[in-house]
């Protein structure tokens, strides 16, 4: 059976200053295939199995390689076998599989594979250089005079046995660790480590087909903090629909952390999954859509949110009450709604609602706004709410009665308007508010 | 085919020469005769709308209805005087079809009852409270570029710049629903990249006075009356309130040029002139 292979190398050095981390590395990398190998500082993965699924060899090549080079792995290669990979992606050749595995692998030096690398003193002097000078000595003299691994280990890299590794398991739960290159004064600057945090955290959810539906960033404040700071601080990003898109998470955390003012500089961080369900993906359509949707409407409110705040995207929700405040209130996105069926007031309703009822002047018997108003229709009484009580700022209970007479009432400028009048004792003068406009 | 072009060369016009044979389209082969735009007629829309509702309104507006694909400019004497009794009967439509009617920024809080009424369903309906110009405007914009499909977008931007508009516009093109912009009556007055301009006042006994300051195709001189009862209203009135303005003459002599007025600017103006 073939096999094809990648190595990704973590010890390289790399341009940017963030440490690279194997374990990290091979939980992303489980999303591709469930072969994942860990050995000393390089990730192996087998892919052969995966390669249909991903579309193809050039496809998957793509993928694994622009993942790897966003996660800051420069140096990677593809081979047949995992050692000629490792072998590749140490001296440099992204493809190993272009030629035949012994052209390729033959004039490498020999310091390429671990195993043969330990024996590297005794090598060098009797005169070797490339692998093919090690293939060259005799198999027996080799077995004798090295251990039985540097044999095993160069059959193995040329495909002439089977290699067997210990897989990566994975993780039940996601959390993953991040040491920045250096300390972080202002919370928008955790977005370039926490986008490397995301990406590893999308490669989990794809390996377990979830969708994360609320993840917790955590940032520890360094050493040098002052005494008040504490150890350091949290952010949880809670999303509507489960979901594995790195774009929208970061997208997301982005805006929620340009509200963030750290207390301290930040050394570290730790992304965890914290909320996760199963999630469905969509099936794509074999005939193209003629224009590409954006994104779905949910996710473009849900970011609006993350800017707004959470009392700004709002959702009404009807409730049986004959009082106008109450009649309906709004909620933010996600919370949860009752499913019951709310039977509507009778009779006409105003489209606008003013937060605070508007006293309105009065001139002679009439009420004022923009003019005199005529009064149209009416009164429909509305009273009660003595069942209703609420506690205020100084503790004092009071309820939430109301005793109005409601009015339609026509302005030249303002058009239809839903003014009411206060029912009051005796001998008090009557005063008008106005509440709705029938816009 | 030469035949026909000939046919047409002929029928053309010349300078100086005998008009006795005038141009007549029906010589024409149907395409081509369809796709003659002469500079008296309304433009077509060229894209999807969504009918207004109101029959001489729809007559009126390229296309017949509200543009998708651009940006429509509303513009009105004081914020919500007339909003939901000129655009619920589309949004009433849109909404049986599952559209979602995303408001940004409204300038009160919208009465969920009232608008149940109108048709505009509690679950299609999201308040997007954003205060400040800048939040509305991003926000707007967020919404048109995610093409919120079979929905509606209403939108009041009363600071929106010329150039903030065209930015808008520009998204628009490839949103699939329309998008509405409320803005003052003064803004009548700026150049405005909106392919529809529209001023809405209220007219007598429950009439709305639309002008179209700006569509495709001819300039509309005057106004286009339409009826317009605020919906919840018509099933309890009496036929003598259907007419309110006899009442209030009835009852007391009109001020009509009172603070903002809009109502009648020609009498304003003869007045002025004594």
């Amino acid at each position: 059976m073939s096999t094809h292979w990648a190595a990704l190398l973590t010890d390289a050095d790399c341009d940017s200053s963030l440490r690279i981390d194997p374990i990290g590395i091979s939980v992303w990398a489980l999303q591709f295939t469930p072969r994942v190998a860990k050995s000393d500082h390089a990730v192996l993965l087998e892919v052969e199995q995966s390669l249909r699924l991903f579309g193809g060899e050039e496809h998957m090549h793509q993928l694994v390689e622009a993942g790897a080079f966003e996660l800051g792995v420069s140096r990677l290669a593809w081979a047949p076998t995992s050692l000629a990979a490792l072998a590749c992606a140490r001296v440099g050749i992204r493809d190993g599989s272009a030629g035949p595995l012994a052209k390729v692998l033959d004039p490498m030096p020999y310091q390429c594979i671990d195993a043969v690398n330990k024996h590297d003193a005794t090598l060098a002097r009797l005169g070797c250089r490339t692998l093919a000078d090690v293939r060259r000595l005799p198999r027996g003299g080799i077995s004798r005079r090295f251990d039985s691994q540097l044999l095993l280990a160069l059959d193995q890299a040329y495909g002439l046995r089977p290699e067997g590794y210990p897989w990566v398991t994975l993780p039940e739960t996601f959390s993953a660790k991040l040491e920045l290159p250096g300390r972080v004064d202002t919370a928008p600057g955790l977005m370039f480590g926490a986008r490397r945090l995301l990406l590893q955290m999308s490669g989990w959810l794809t390996a377990r087909q979830l969708g994360v539906t609320a993840f917790t960033l955590h940032w520890c404040h360094d050493t040098m903090r002052s005494k008040d700071a504490g150890d350091g601080g949290e952010l949880t990003v809670r999303t509507a629909q489960p979901t594995q898109n790195v774009e929208h998470l970061s997208r997301l955390l982005g805006e929620n952390l340009a509200k963030v003012t750290l207390k301290a500089p930040a050394g570290d961080l730790v992304l965890s999954a914290t909320e996760v369900t199963p999630i469905i993906e969509q099936s794509r359509s074999l005939i193209p859509d003629d224009r590409a949707t954006g994104e779905a409407i949910d996710l473009v409110l849900e970011r609006i949110e993350a800017r707004l705040g959470k009392k700004r995207v709002l959702r009404p929700v009807l409730t049986e009450d004959t009082r106008m405040e109450w009649m309906n209130h709004w909620q933010p996105m996600n919370a949860k709604r009752v499913a019951t069926k709310v039977r509507q007031v009778p009779g006409p309703q105003p489209t606008w609602i003013l937060k605070k009822p508007l006293r309105l002047d009065v001139h002679g018997d009439r009420p004022l706004y923009q003019g005199p108003l005529q009064l149209l229709l009416g009164p429909e009484r509305v009273e009660g709410g003595w069942w209703h009580r609420i506690t205020d700022a100084e503790g004092n209970q009071h309820a939430l009665n109301v005793a109005r007479d409601y009015w339609v009432a026509l302005s030249q400028h303002a058009g239809a308007l839903w003014i009411f009048q206060q029912r009051l004792p005796k001998d008090t003068a009557a005063s008008w508010f106005l509440h709705g406009l029938f816009a | 085919m030469p035949a026909l072009l000939q046919r047409i060369v002929n029928a053309e016009p010349h300078l100086g020469s005998d008009t006795s044979q005038p141009f007549d389209v029906g010589q024409l082969p149907n395409s081509v005769s369809s796709a003659i735009w002469r500079g008296t007629e309304v433009g077509q829309a060229g894209q999807t709308v969504v009918s207004s509702g109101f029959e001489a309104l729809d007559a009126h507006l390229p296309g017949g209805g509200w543009p998708c694909n651009a940006i429509t400019e509303l513009l009105q004497p004081q914020p919500s005087l007339c909003e939901w009794r000129l655009l619920s009967p589309a949004l009433a439509g849109l909404v049986a079809s599952g559209g979602q009617i995303l408001l940004v920024g409204p300038p009160k809080r919208p009465h969920a009852p009232g608008l149940v009424k109108l048709g505009v369903t509690e679950k299609n309906l999201v308040w997007i409270a954003a205060d400040t110009p800048a939040e509305r405007l991003w926000t707007t914009e967020q919404l048109v570029k995610a093409n919120p499909r079979g929905g509606a977008i209403l939108a009041w931007l009363p600071q929106a710049r010329a150039e903030q508009l065209r930015r808008l516009q520009v998204h628009a093109q490839s949103c699939d629903c329309p998008v509405f912009v409320f803005r003052p009556e003064a803004a009548q007055m700026d150049a405005s990249p909106a392919p529809l301009r529209l001023l809405a006042t209220l007219g007598t006994d429950w009439q709305l006075q639309v002008q179209i300051l700006k569509r495709k195709g001819a300039l509309m001189d005057g106004s286009i009356s339409i009826p317009s009862i605020p919906g919840t209203l018509a099933s309890v009135f009496t036929p003598r309130l259907m007419r309110p303005s006899q009442l209030i003459a009835k009852t007391e002599p009109t001020n009509v040029h009172t603070l903002g007025s809009a109502v009648n600017r020609r009498r304003l103006r003869q007045l002025a002139a004594h």
